[in-house]
C-alpha cells in the first residue's frame, strides 16, 4: 500500500478550532524578491511590502498540523492591515473556519486569519474564502 | 503620462485626487517563473500552481497562477499607472478572484478612485480605489476595492 498525501475535504472541516503555524523572520531576502516580482517601489527598504506578510500566511497555513484543505477555487479576501512590519520582525499564523456551506460540486468555507508578531501583536488579519472539494467517493 | 521616480513633484496629496479618476497600466505577462517564485516566496506550494500532471485533469486544465500573485503584481502594476498617490499606509482590501489567470496570460489593471473620507487626523485622508484585473481578452479575472490612507498637502 502507497501513503498519499492527505487532504482535508469538505466534510472534515470543523468550525472554530484554531490552528496556530510556526514562526517566520521576515528578511531582506523575502522583500527584495518580492520587490523583483511585482515591480512595487521600495520607498524604505526595511519596510516590510503591507501585501507580502498576506502572501506568507497562505504558505505558512500549509505548515500547521492538519491536513491541507482540498481547495478547488480561491474565491476572495477580506485583509486589514493593522501595522507596519519590518525586515527581520517574525510572524505566525492564526486560523480558524467560521463558515462552511454546501455546494453542489463542493463547498464553501470561510476561514479567518490573523497574523501575529514576535510581541503578541496582530499585525495584519482577515478572512479567506474558498471552494473546497468534497470528499471522493470510494 | 509618464512618472518617474524620484520625481516629487508627481506626488498626489488626498486635496489633488478627485473621485471617478481613471487609470490603466501596462500589461504584464505572467509567466510560469513568477509562478514558481512566488511558491517558493509565500511557502504556497498547492498543486494548483506546481503540479502541471494533475492539474491536466483539473477544470482549469493546466497549472493557474497562485490568486495573491496576481494581487501582488497588479500592486506593482498600479504604481505604474500613472499616478503616484502620497500614500502613508495600505489599509485593507475586499477582493474577488473571479477567473484563472494562467501561464502565458497577460494582464492589467484598470483603476478608479470611487470614494474618499476625511478622518481624525488633520495631516491625512483615506483614499478608497476600485480595481479590475483583466486578462488579453478583457475577462476580468480579480477585482476589489483597496484603501490608502494618504497625506494631506503640506501646510
Amino acid at each position: 500500500m502507497t501513503a498519499t498525501a492527505a487532504r482535508a475535504y469538505f466534510e472534515d472541516v470543523a468550525l472554530g478550532d484554531s490552528v496556530e503555524s510556526p514562526g517566520l523572520t521576515v528578511t531582506e531576502a523575502h522583500v527584495g524578491l518580492y520587490h523583483g516580482l511585482t515591480a512595487e517601489l521600495p520607498d524604505d527598504p526595511g519596510r516590510v511590502p503591507d501585501l507580502l506578510p498576506l502572501c506568507l500566511s497562505t504558505g505558512l497555513g500549509w505548515r500547521v498540523p492538519r491536513p491541507p484543505l482540498a481547495v478547488l477555487a480561491f474565491l476572495g479576501v477580506e485583509w486589514e492591515v493593522v501595522k507596519p512590519l519590518r525586515v527581520g520582525d517574525t510572524i505566525h499564523g492564526v486560523s480558524r473556519a467560521v463558515s462552511r456551506r454546501a455546494m453542489r460540486e463542493g463547498g464553501v468555507i470561510i476561514e479567518e486569519h490573523e497574523v501575529i508578531d514576535q510581541r503578541g501583536q496582530v499585525v495584519q488579519r482577515g478572512r479567506f474564502t474558498f471552494l473546497v472539494a468534497r470528499r471522493p467517493a470510494p | 503620462m509618464l512618472c518617474l521616480l524620484g520625481m516629487t513633484a508627481a506626488r498626489r496629496y488626498f486635496e489633488d485626487i478627485e473621485v471617478g479618476e481613471e487609470y490603466e497600466s501596462p500589461g504584464r505577462t505572467v509567466t510560469e517563473t513568477d509562478i514558481v517564485l512566488f511558491a517558493g516566496l509565500s511557502g504556497d506550494y498547492n498543486v494548483l500552481h506546481t503540479d502541471a500532471e494533475f492539474m491536466k485533469k483539473s477544470i482549469f486544465g493546466e497549472r493557474i497562477a497562485h490568486g495573491l500573485l496576481g494581487l501582488a503584481i497588479q500592486s506593482g502594476l498600479f504604481y505604474r499607472s500613472g499616478p503616484v498617490f502620497a500614500t502613508v499606509a495600505f489599509l485593507g482590501l475586499r477582493w474577488k478572484f473571479k477567473g484563472p489567470i494562467k501561464i502565458g496570460d497577460t494582464i492589467r489593471l484598470r483603476t478608479r478612485v470611487s470614494g474618499k473620507r476625511e478622518t481624525s487626523r488633520p495631516d491625512r485622508g483615506i483614499v478608497v480605489v476600485e480595481r479590475r484585473v483583466l486578462n488579453q481578452r478583457d475577462e476580468v479575472v480579480q477585482e476589489g476595492e483597496t484603501d490608502l490612507m494618504v497625506e494631506r498637502r503640506p501646510a
